[in-house]
């Protein structure tokens, strides 16, 4: 388990802090997401669970030990993957490996065995003897995802593992990193992709600007507490059903309006059509992340 | 440690076998150099060698005097004669054309008045005339009048010498000759440890003047690598792996230290075997272990300046790009005032004490210290010390500047 407890970090000649208290509770053995815009703090965080920085105030603990402790202890515990190609493109793959392996301080079988695997994890057989800096936008991936798995760690830090890549690499790589759980791995996943984070997380927290936005599982945070009308109207929302229905505009002409429960719907829907109110497009049921986003944030995740 | 270490020393010999660039500058170009300024160079390092500059002379006096006075130039045989020039105005046509830098000329009744300048008759004696290409430096055009007056002082000894022997009734030894061939008498010696060495040749010059040179081009390979490493976020990923910064230095040091020893000793087979295949003298290495070992060390801390001076390079750009230029221009700054392009001994003073600065200047004289005077361990102790603080300073820097850009990060 690792816990994250109102940590807070400003980067030097900042304004704001990249990071305001956070607080987070990561089970072992899941896929843990965390999910916002480009700016939110999410490489911050990461950074900080690597060893990169430190935090200013808060503490961050694995199994129960501060992570610098845990860090001196078993060095390799922790992996980081980085948004970058972060390898060698002179080196072929092979290369690649055994240099980080030995980085790592792995050596003789040890060594040839964790290569194996990662190349046979990764499916990078067949490239094995091509310099990195030849292979796609894919394979480069799976290559700096091979590299983090090296040392078998307890936890893998993926920092926006699938940028740039084509939709089958992309495919390929969400599958693999679905896969680590299984192999007794935590990983950590920041992405501002949320159709990647739903498809292989099981708990999120979305952030923005350096603030935990809402923490717990996945299925929880999709399923709303109280059902909630997403619409588009041809005009504005009248003020009386607005202030009923505490309504909050996510657009123009964009509401979302909070109803007691799914009966209330159709009457809602003929209170409108009496206020001469168009409906161009409406949602109601379960929520996608992106409008969890932006019911947190009244902001779309992309923009 | 080992395997860190190991694993970082493959990593940098792989990426710097790989690097075609890199290899071309720290390899081919020292040796073309070697080449090129060693040949160019021969004569100027070669006491009494032929001077390549022409001239004639244009004997209008057709008298023994005359004649004496052209077999003593012949004889100094420094300038290239060319006996082309049967009259004035050829020989001017000859240096308008280029054909000739010289042309002297002996006027008529040179003879007659050989040992009566002044005139006694009470006609001044015509002077010698000497055409010059306007072209030819005012060195050479000194060093020819000099010749010019040494014969001249000699023609005239011998013909006093003559009269006088007349005059006093002194007999002539069979086979005597008045223009008698005297020895030298001025030797050169250079002055260095041991008393059996030769004078210093271009070789002797150039081999170590481009070995420092070349060594201090691994700033293109070495800054190359580093960048990369930063912009690719892999020195991230190395800190994320706990490695510490001074060992991701120490990864680089040690194979580019090889790399310089390597260049060290290619250079030196080079002026051993490749120069004297085109004319010039081979390289002589001091003979003993003692000045092999000062030779070794002053090797090792150009070597350890070197990496240092790549490592900061490396530190303070931002792209290859940046490094390319910034080294590159560095090391031939470093280079033209520290007497590695242009022999210090040629610079004036004012250049010569700029040349102090140079970190190749140091390592030069350390180089020389061995091979021309043949100096041992604590004769180039200077030098390597120089070098020594050099390099420390330079890898305080480049760590400082790490920490601060790590920080500006953070």
């Amino acid at each position: 388990m690792l816990v994250v407890d109102g940590v807070s970090y400003r980067y030097r000649d900042a304004a704001s802090p990249a990071l305001q208290g956070i607080s987070l509770h990561i089970p072992a053995g899941g896929i843990y997401g965390l999910l916002g815009p480009n700016g939110a703090g999410k490489t911050t965080l990461i950074s900080l669970l690597a060893g990169l920085l430190t935090a200013a105030d808060g503490k961050i603990a694995l199994h129960g030990q501060p992570l610098a402790t845990a860090r001196a202890a078993n060095p390799r515990a922790i992996a980081l993957v980085p948004q970058d190609y972060a390898f060698y493109p002179m080196l072929t793959v092979t290369e690649n490996l055994r240099f980080f392996a030995g980085i790592l301080g792995l050596s003789g079988a040890a060594l040839k065995t964790q290569i194996d695997s990662a190349i046979a994890f990764a499916r990078l057989e067949q490239v094995v003897a091509k310099r990195a800096g030849e292979l796609s936008g894919g394979l480069r991936r799976r290559l700096n995802l091979a590299i983090g798995l090296l040392g078998q760690p307890q936890l893998l830090l993926l920092d926006e593992p699938t940028v740039g890549v084509d939709p089958q690499s992309r495919h390929f790589l969400l599958e693999s990193i679905a896969a680590l759980p299984a192999a007794g791995t935590t990983v950590i996943y920041t992405s501002h992709y949320m159709e990647e984070v739903e498809a292989i997380c099981q708990q999120i927290a979305i952030i923005d600007q350096g603030k935990v936005l809402t923490e717990g599982r996945l299925a929880d945070i999709l399923a709303s507490p109280e059902p909630v009308l997403d619409i588009t109207l041809d005009r504005e929302l009248p003020a009386d059903i607005a202030t009923r229905h505490t309504a909050s505009a996510s657009g123009e002409l964009k509401y979302a309006l909070k109803l007691a429960s799914t009966a209330e719907l159709p009457r809602l829907l003929d209170e409108l059509a009496v206020t001469g109110c168009g409906v161009r497009q409406l949602s109601f049921g379960q929520h996608d992340l992106e409008q969890v986003f932006m019911r947190l944030t009244n902001r779309s995740l992309r923009d | 440690m080992s395997a860190r270490l190991l694993a970082l020393w493959l990593k940098e010999s792989i990426a710097l076998l790989r690097d075609r660039h890199g290899l071309l500058a720290l390899f081919i170009m020292p040796t073309i150099f070697i080449l090129v300024m060693t040949l160019a160079l021969r004569d100027s390092f070669t006491p009494g060698a032929r001077i390549d500059a022409s001239y004639a002379l244009v004997d209008l006096d057709q008298s023994a005097s005359s004649a004496a006075l052209s077999k003593r130039l012949s004889k100094a045989a420094s300038f290239n004669r060319i006996d082309h020039a049967g009259n004035l105005d050829a020989a001017r046509a000859a240096v308008l054309a280029g054909r000739l830098n010289l042309a002297l000329v002996v006027p008529p009744g040179f003879g007659e008045r050989l040992l009566t300048p002044g005139g006694a008759d009470g006609k001044p004696a015509e002077p010698l005339t000497l055409l010059l290409d306007p072209a030819l430096s005012p060195a050479l055009q000194l060093a020819f009048r000099n010749q010019v007056m040494a014969a001249l002082g000699g023609v005239r000894a011998d013909e006093l010498t003559h009269k006088a022997g007349k005059l006093f009734g002194l007999p002539v030894a069979p086979g005597a000759s008045a223009d008698k061939d005297w020895p030298d008498e001025i030797r050169s010696e250079a002055v260095r440890r041991d008393s059996n060495a030769s004078l210093p040749s271009s070789v002797q010059q150039n081999v170590p003047a481009w070995l420092i040179f070349a060594m201090f081009f691994v700033v293109i390979p070495i800054s190359s690598i580093f960048i990369i490493e930063r912009q690719h976020g892999t020195l991230q990923r190395l800190r994320a792996m706990g490695l510490p910064f001074r060992l991701v230095l120490a990864g680089k040091l040690l194979p580019f230290f090889v790399v310089n020893q390597v260049q060290a000793l290619l250079m030196v087979l080079v002026g051993m075997y490749l120069v004297p295949l085109f004319g010039s003298e081979a390289l002589q290495l001091p003979s003993t272990p003692a000045l092999l070992l000062a030779w070794w060390a002053v090797s090792a801390a150009v070597s350890l300046a070197a990496v240092a001076w790549a490592l900061l390079i490396a530190s303070l750009a931002k792209t290859s790009e940046q490094a390319t230029i910034v080294g590159g221009v560095g090391n031939i700054l470093m280079g033209a005032i520290g007497g590695i392009m242009v022999p210090k001994f040629i610079m004036p003073a004012a250049m010569q004490q700029l040349a102090a600065l140079s970190p190749m200047a140091w390592a030069l004289e350390g180089f020389h210290t061995v091979m021309l005077r043949h100096g041992g361990l604590t004769d180039v102790l200077p030098s390597i010390m120089q070098l020594l603080a050099f390099s420390l300073l330079s890898l305080v820097a480049a760590v400082w500047l790490n920490r601060r850009a790590l920080a500006a990060r953070s």
